[in-house]
């Protein structure tokens, strides 16, 4: 009999801790220490401040990466001393977390990669045909749209396989904002957020999943982190932007992008997709990543320091990361809002 | 396991009451409080968790009610006409997945313990048997990675592309072979459940009397006619119990599906398509959910996942109940 026991306890135990685990730690009251928690899209590039800012400020910055939705949910709770989300709090959640204000403090890309042999790589498309794409209605290579956009390239008769993050991400905001920007359809049936529901397709785990998917399926194509895409030596394409040019996804066409902003709203919430054509080598899918930080906190000094180093002199560690450093108009807004923090 | 075990202790009879110590003396009383605390910490912790799950499914569920299990949606954006959610899909996923990984698994366990039980050198057999239970051992996670760099190309190169030529007119294997999809996640759970079941068939081929065997060889059975005639009908509600085991494995696999389905909310018949399951979307949506009523519905898939296993499990143990072996001896449940 205790066998039986045994198997039934240890089938249940394990599935239902995992749906529940979120950690949930209060925040350490030492002022040497920070705790906190969210975003997986800037995760890399705390991993270098980490060090670098304990060997100057000797304050230690312990952060788990757990995805935006926890980033937020743990802020709500001050279980942590500062969250970090790839989205704009929603009305709501702004609301539910009580004085909690959001600091853009990076600038990231995503980048659109193809599975499609024979076919070399910066294929180009337009922004209302990707839409179409992720949207099931161009559903073949050689459709005449996509041949239209790239004279002289031998597309094959391959079913398009459109790949999406199955988790939530701060490449899905950018891409979903990017087309609802582009695509009144898209706004309308799919919409903008960190996770959305895909009319089709396939869906990978984080940026290995999707760029696993993508690497082993002929004719698949999906949105993926910058850094990623370089890394793995996957083929990318150049999305139109507004003027109507090809530019390269790199940290001077993302800059090119953040420099058409030209005011901060008071809540810091900042959307760069599709810049104007003003701008003609903006690279047209790049998105801000938000610090979430209480008003009123325990730690109020340390935390300001340390935002405050995060958005000047931590931004180098970001262009080999790939992330774009920070537009002056975003600093000024982000050293007002810093200043408002308090014990 | 020690935990469940009382009664006296058997080497304790011989030592004479006057030459114990107070330790020794204060054994008895210490260990059954030990194991009562540790069998009460089980119970309550089940019975914790339980509660708690179903707590946070609360939300989803008096929103929803049980049309939740039906619904099709499942779409987390809240700025969209169509936000809201459901199980379908994921029901759909799971029973597909399930149905066929058993439905390869079964017959290969059976296969692999008539070999080891009656056809394997004898020599041959400890480590056959070691190495097949030994695929339990693997982490899911390292099986889904696997399933993801190796056996997914194999997959969209070689196995569906003649699958789709030899069986395409079958509706199931309509379609564009794909890296990753459902059939891609049948053969990984495939892979897990084959040690579990074949190990508990192997056991359970082992406890046929060898007179019942001896006297169908006797009268003139072929090796073949044996099994059949012999084994297979005196361990029949055994082996059903074991491939109950294998569902109850099956059912409740996350990563390494997460890892190899494709993870579409979407319910396609050819299996070459991507899908999802309960546990698989679960583990893939857990962390990044944003709205509360998200965070609720996932938990109340996870109701429903707990309830399939109690069920899963139940059923084995009423088998099980009536067969002639313990099942699970020495077998884990899902991971």
């Amino acid at each position: 009999m205790p066998h039986r026991r045994t198997v039934l306890l240890a089938g249940l135990i394990p599935l239902t801790v995992g749906a529940c685990g979120s950690s949930s730690s209060s925040p350490a009251t030492d002022s040497k220490q920070l705790v906190g928690a969210g975003s997986t899209l800037v995760a890399p590039l705390l991993s270098q401040w980490q060090p670098e800012y304990n060997k100057q400020a000797g304050v230690t910055v312990a952060y788990s990466a757990i995805g935006s939705g926890g980033g937020i949910a743990q802020i709500t709770a001050r279980t942590i001393d500062f969250g970090a989300s790839d989205a704009p709090l929603s009305e709501d959640q702004s609301k539910e977390a009580n004085g909690v204000v959001q600091i853009p403090w990076a600038l990231a890309a995503t980048t659109v990669a193809y599975n499609v042999p024979g076919v070399p790589t910066e294929l180009k498309l337009t922004g209302p045909l990707l839409a179409e794409i992720f949207l099931g209605k161009v559903t073949t290579w050689n459709d005449p749209r996509i041949a239209a956009a790239n004279p002289g390239v031998t597309l094959p008769a391959l079913k398009i396989i459109p790949v999406h993050r199955s988790d939530s991400s701060g490449d899905t905001y950018a891409f979903t904002n990017y087309l609802s920007h582009v695509s009144p359809e898209w706004k309308a049936s799919v919409g903008t957020s960190t996770e959305v529901a895909f009319p089709g397709g396939i869906g990978g785990k984080g940026n290995s999943g999707v760029g696993g998917a993508i690497a082993s399926t002929p004719g698949a194509i999906g949105y993926i982190a910058i850094s990623y895409v370089l890394a793995n030596k996957l083929d990318f394409a150049l999305i139109a932007n507004a003027a109507g040019n090809y530019p390269v996804p790199d940290v001077v066409s993302i800059e090119a992008a953040a420099k058409t902003l030209k005011s901060v709203p008071s809540n810091n919430e900042v959307s760069i997709v599709d810049p104007p054509a003003s701008a003609p080598n903006a690279y047209p899918i790049s998105t801000f990543t938000y610090a979430l930080v209480p008003l009123k906190s325990p730690k109020a000094d340390t935390l300001k320091a340390f935002l405050k180093w995060a958005i000047t002199a931590g931004q180098k560690f970001g262009p080999k990361l790939d992330f774009a450093p920070l537009p002056a108009e975003i600093l000024s807004a982000d050293e007002t809002t810093i200043a408002r923090i308090e014990n | 396991m020690t935990t469940y075990s009382s009664g006296t202790p058997v080497a304790a009879v011989r030592l004479s009451s006057a030459r114990r110590t107070a330790v020794d003396r204060a054994g008895d009383p210490i260990l059954r409080g030990l194991t009562w605390l540790a069998s009460a910490v089980a119970i309550v912790l089940f019975v914790a968790l339980v509660y708690k799950v179903c707590d946070l499914a609360g939300e989803s569920f008096s929103h929803y009610g049980l049309s939740f299990i039906g619904r099709e949606t499942w779409n987390p954006n809240p700025s969209t006409k169509t936000y809201g959610f459901g199980a379908a899909d994921f029901l759909f996923g799971t029973a597909v997945t399930s149905f066929f990984a058993l439905l390869i698994a079964a017959p290969t366990s059976v296969a692999i313990a008539l070999f080891l039980t009656e056809l394997a050198p004898r020599r041959a057999r400890r480590p056959v048997a070691t190495l097949v239970e030994l695929l339990a051992a693997i982490p899911s996670v390292v099986l889904g990675l696997w399933g993801l760099i190796v056996l997914a190309p194999i997959m969209s190169s070689t196995i569906e592309p003649a699958l789709h030529a030899v069986l395409g007119w079958i509706p199931l294997f309509s379609g564009t072979p794909s890296s990753v999809g459902i059939l891609t996640g049948v053969v990984i759970l495939t892979i897990m459940t084959v040690p579990i079941v074949s190990a508990v068939m192997h056991e359970l081929f082992g406890t046929v009397p060898g007179e019942l065997k001896e006297a169908a060889l006797a009268l003139g059975a072929t090796r073949w006619e044996m099994v059949r005639m012999v084994m297979l009908p005196y361990a029949r509600s055994g082996m059903v119990g074991a491939v109950i085991l294998g569902l109850g494995r099956a059912l409740g696999e996350a990563i390494a599906v997460a890892l190899v389905v494709g993870n579409a909310d979407a319910i396609h018949t050819s299996l070459f398509e991507p899908g999802s399951t309960l546990a698989s979307h679960i583990a893939a949506e857990y962390q990044g959910a944003t709205t509360s009523l998200q965070i609720s519905s996932l938990a109340y898939l996870a109701v429903i996942l707990l309830a399939l296993s109690v069920i899963a499990n139940l059923i084995a143990r009423l088998i099980a109940r009536r067969a002639p072996l313990r099942l699970g001896a020495g077998v884990g449940g899902p991971e």
